[in-house]
């Protein structure tokens, strides 16, 4: 048995473009350049489209995947593999959406502790966007879809800040095109994928959109403008940058953005880094959201006192992580597990799901 | 019913006499005998309540006939529709509240004749005060509801025009009508309102904001949730659009809703003017909003943590100005910002006349003294005025009070954290706004859930030629207003 999502709490198709797109989008783009352009080099742009277009080809497993049934991922696993793998797997996503949240504000909080406030306690910040992501949360997902698009809408002018190194750009830096190996390109392009992962929360808020497979066309139409900005980032960056200056370069965004001058502000990286909470905050709220969810589908217990309990170790892992290195590592491993779920399991999963459908059809 | 009736009721009050012993404790009430044949009658009423002109005219001279025997005689006599001759003691004291007459045969007999004779004071009808307009129509909701009723059904003269009358308030038994227009507006928001109504449990409602913050969605949020009205006009184009209105007798404010964040910041002055220069105020009036709330925040937040953030020019003449201030930033801002507040709730408060001096005093003597004595820098004072003006451009006036309010928590967080803490508020206030609802419709609307047909007069407000569908926030029954086709003009280059 699964609980029914009722109409009332249902939200438009379109909105589905917002929620793919926003939670693609958070702190890795302040500095995925170093490492995809680490062995692609000048050609790394063709690996950011690469990793893009094989998304697609994920998407539509996806809705192959939920295509005619009435619940999320965690549902579907239990009906296949039964009650014990099933449930097994389904923890195996909590856990997931858990880092996720948990990389990402501990991520972000360092880059204010770096560029902003190096004093900053790391508890108080994330304490202040545990409480909001809570207030959104028990506004329902209705709430949580509202912020989403609020936070691909608002932000909208930090895209001007990428514009402005052009203005130094040595076009020839993309030159020689394709002059690495196919293998270097699709290990960029590896890389690369880390930053696109986090969509898969869409296996969980899929019961939530009306017609749903209406909204197949908006999450596509998500994937592409993601796959597009990362672009719009990647060539900026390597048009302004040399090769051996990205090598030492952490957060090659942030560092582009001291380009921007305008008559009333000097520093635009404080003003991008300050709005960027608003990007951040939807995928928080949205995977703790998606963790919630999947543990109430899981448990038949109640959202809020799950959601209170996940806040909490989101809390005190957040706390408990120290210095780059640490950061870095997570990084690194939700990055692995979100790989080999995207190309490894979900392809496992629908070919399972498309025998398991044929013989119950039969 | 009165709590002190019923006391004596179950004590004594169980006859006409114990209900004419108790109201002759006021000195208000008045009773007289007509000694005539074959028996006298007793006539009582309450003073103040009740028109004089109408009881030496229309009632006094009857009672005086021979003719007149019995109270059958005086119905049919008595130019005064609705007489109800009765004994029920309950209706009897109601009458006599509401001003009517109660006439009774003096020999025996309980049954009394209740004649209405009521008088109403009411001021006339005038020009609009807080939503005035420099074009368009001058007149204003005044405090009777019949009134006011009128002043819209002149507008609306179509049989679908629907009122619902609800009595409020044990004490104050107000009279509370909700108006909308059958086949348009959504049943659901009628049934909403009423039910809302309904359930209310309130000893007094003295003015419809009463009801306002009675039936709003979240009681707890500093934003409004149901737009106040004082202008006819307003209120007939709003129930045209299928929006239900709740009026209150005693009230010269009516209550519209559902209603959405930015109907907050359109006047009603935007649909007299064409539709470019419309459209330009109101979005001066969103940018005025959004600076006056995120000015001195910001101030705050980049001269505590980011002065780097200030080119080097703009850098000199800021610290210059702060230069021989001893105070940090935040205090600074919160001392001029609650100046002006001082200044606002003062002049709120005083009479006019006496409030415009303390506007020049405050505004003028003060600012400059504050500045002179290196209290403030002059760059915030230019701030804190401009924000205040900021706020002022908000045409709902509740609006305008929520926004000076939750400057402070901003303020608070930027000095707290800075930009940074800047942006955490606002997100807050975005979460806020996204779970808040009016009348169960979400309010961002059409925001947040993004409905492109209703941009069309919300940010900006397009030709009429544009708003001939109703909108879809309101799930209206009949969503087209007009047919929106025109004949186009052609000139000599088009043939």
């Amino acid at each position: 048995m699964h609980a029914k999502v009722e109409e009332q709490f249902k939200i438009s198709p379109y909105l589905v473009f917002f929620l793919v797109h926003s939670i693609q989008l958070g702190v890795g783009i302040l500095g995925f350049q170093r490492v995809v352009a680490k062995t692609a080099q000048q050609d790394a742009w063709i690996s950011v489209i690469l990793a893009g277009a094989s998304l697609n080809i994920v998407l539509w497993l996806m809705y192959r995947i939920l295509r005619n049934k009435e619940g999320d991922v965690i549902w579907i696993q239990q009906q296949i593999f039964g009650k014990m793998i099933g449930g097994l797997l389904g923890t195996v996503w909590i856990v997931y959406f858990l880092a996720m949240s948990a990389t990402v504000l501990r991520t972000y909080i360092e880059v204010v502790q770096v560029w902003m406030f190096p004093k900053m306690e790391t508890w108080a910040l994330s304490l202040a966007f545990l409480i909001l992501t809570y207030y959104c949360l028990a506004g329902g997902f209705r709430v949580v879809a509202g912020i989403c698009f609020f936070g691909v809408v608002l932000p909208m002018y930090l895209i001007l800040g990428i514009l402005f190194p052009l203005e130094f750009a040595h076009f020839y830096n993309l030159l020689p095109v394709m002059n690495h190996s196919a293998k270097d390109i699709l290990l960029s392009a590896k890389d690369m994928s880390l930053s696109y992962i986090g969509f898969t929360t869409l296996f969980i808020y899929y019961p939530f959109i009306k017609n749903p497979q209406k909204s197949y066309k908006w999450a596509q139409f998500g994937i592409l403008f993601t796959v597009l900005i990362y672009l719009m980032v990647m060539v900026t960056t390597l048009v302004f940058y040399s090769q051996e200056q990205l090598e030492k370069l952490i957060w090659a965004t942030l560092t582009a953005w001291k380009i921007v001058q305008l008559p009333f502000v000097e520093r635009f990286e404080y003003i991008g880094i300050s709005s960027w909470a608003i990007v951040v905050l939807p995928n928080i709220c949205l995977s703790v959201w998606a963790a919630g969810r999947a543990a109430r589908s899981l448990t038949k217990m109640k959202q809020r006192p799950l959601t209170l309990f996940f806040l909490l170790l989101i809390f005190i892992a957040t706390i408990l992580l120290k210095g780059r290195t640490e950061i870095d590592v997570l990084n690194d491993m939700v990055g692995r597990v979100g790989f080999y779920i995207i190309y490894g399991y979900i392809p496992f999963l629908f070919i399972v799901n498309l025998i398991y459908e044929r013989v119950k059809h039969k | 019913m009165f709590k002190w009736l019923k006391k004596k009721k179950e004590t004594g009050v169980k006859e006409l006499p114990d209900l004419i012993a108790l109201f002759s404790e006021s000195k208000d009430f008045l009773q007289y005998e007509f000694p005539q044949n074959p028996q006298p009658f007793l006539i009582y009423y309450l003073k103040t309540m009740v028109d004089d002109n109408t009881l030496h005219r229309d009632i006094m001279p009857y009672i005086k006939k021979e003719s007149v025997q019995t109270l059958e005689d005086l119905k049919a006599e008595v130019p005064i529709e609705n007489i109800i001759i009765t004994d029920d003691l309950q209706k009897i004291n109601d009458g006599l509240l509401h001003g009517s007459v109660v006439i009774r045969p003096g020999k025996g007999g309980k049954e009394c004749a209740i004649i209405k004779a009521p008088v109403n004071f009411t001021r006339n009808v005038s020009a609009p005060e807080v939503e005035f307009s420099v074009i368009g129509p001058k007149e204003a909701f005044v405090e009777s509801l019949d009134n006011n009723v009128n002043l819209i059904r002149k507008r609306l003269p179509v049989e679908n025009f629907k009122m619902k009358q609800i009595k409020i308030g044990k004490l104050s038994k107000t009279k509370v009508a909700v108006l909308y227009l059958e086949g348009i507006a959504n049943e659901e928001n009628v049934n909403t309102v009423i039910q809302r109504l309904e359930d209310i449990q309130i000893d007094q409602i003295n003015d419809s904001s009463y009801l306002a913050q009675l039936i709003s969605d979240n009681a707890n949020s500093p934003f409004p949730q149901l737009i106040d009205t004082e202008r006819p006009d307003r209120v007939a184009s709003v129930l045209g659009e299928g929006k239900v209105a709740i009026l209150a007798d005693g009230s010269p404010l009516a209550i519209i809703g559902p209603t959405t964040l930015v109907e907050f910041f359109s006047a009603f002055e935007d649909y007299f003017l064409n539709w470019i220069i419309a459209s330009a105020f109101r979005t001066i009036r969103f940018v005025a909003v959004l600076f006056s709330l995120l000015i001195t925040p910001t101030y705050v937040a980049v001269l505590t943590y980011h002065y780097e953030l200030i080119p080097k020019d703009l850098m000199a003449t800021l610290i210059s100005s702060r230069r021989e201030i001893p105070m940090p930033p935040i205090l600074e801002a919160i001392f001029l910002e609650l100046a002006i507040e001082l200044l606002r709730e003062a002049g709120a408060r005083l009479p006019t006349k006496v409030g415009q001096t303390i506007g020049i005093v405050g505004g003028i003597v003060i600012g400059t003294a504050s500045v002179e004595a290196g209290l403030t820098s002059n760059v915030l004072l230019i701030f804190v005025a401009l924000a205040a003006l900021g706020s002022f451009t908000t045409p709902v006036y509740r609006m305008s009070n929520t926004i000076r309010l939750i400057r402070f928590p901003f303020l608070l967080f930027a000095h707290l954290w800075g930009l940074l803490g800047v942006v955490i508020a606002f997100c807050f206030m975005l979460i806020h706004l996204l779970r808040l609802t009016s009348l169960g419709r979400p309010i961002l609307e059409p925001l947040y859930p993004l409905r492109i047909p209703d941009l069309k007069d919300a940010l900006i407000r397009l030709p009429f030629s544009f708003q001939s569908k109703r909108p879809v926030q309101l799930q209206t029954e009949n969503t087209i207003r007009f047919k929106g086709a025109q004949a186009k003009k052609k000139n000599d280059f088009d043939e």
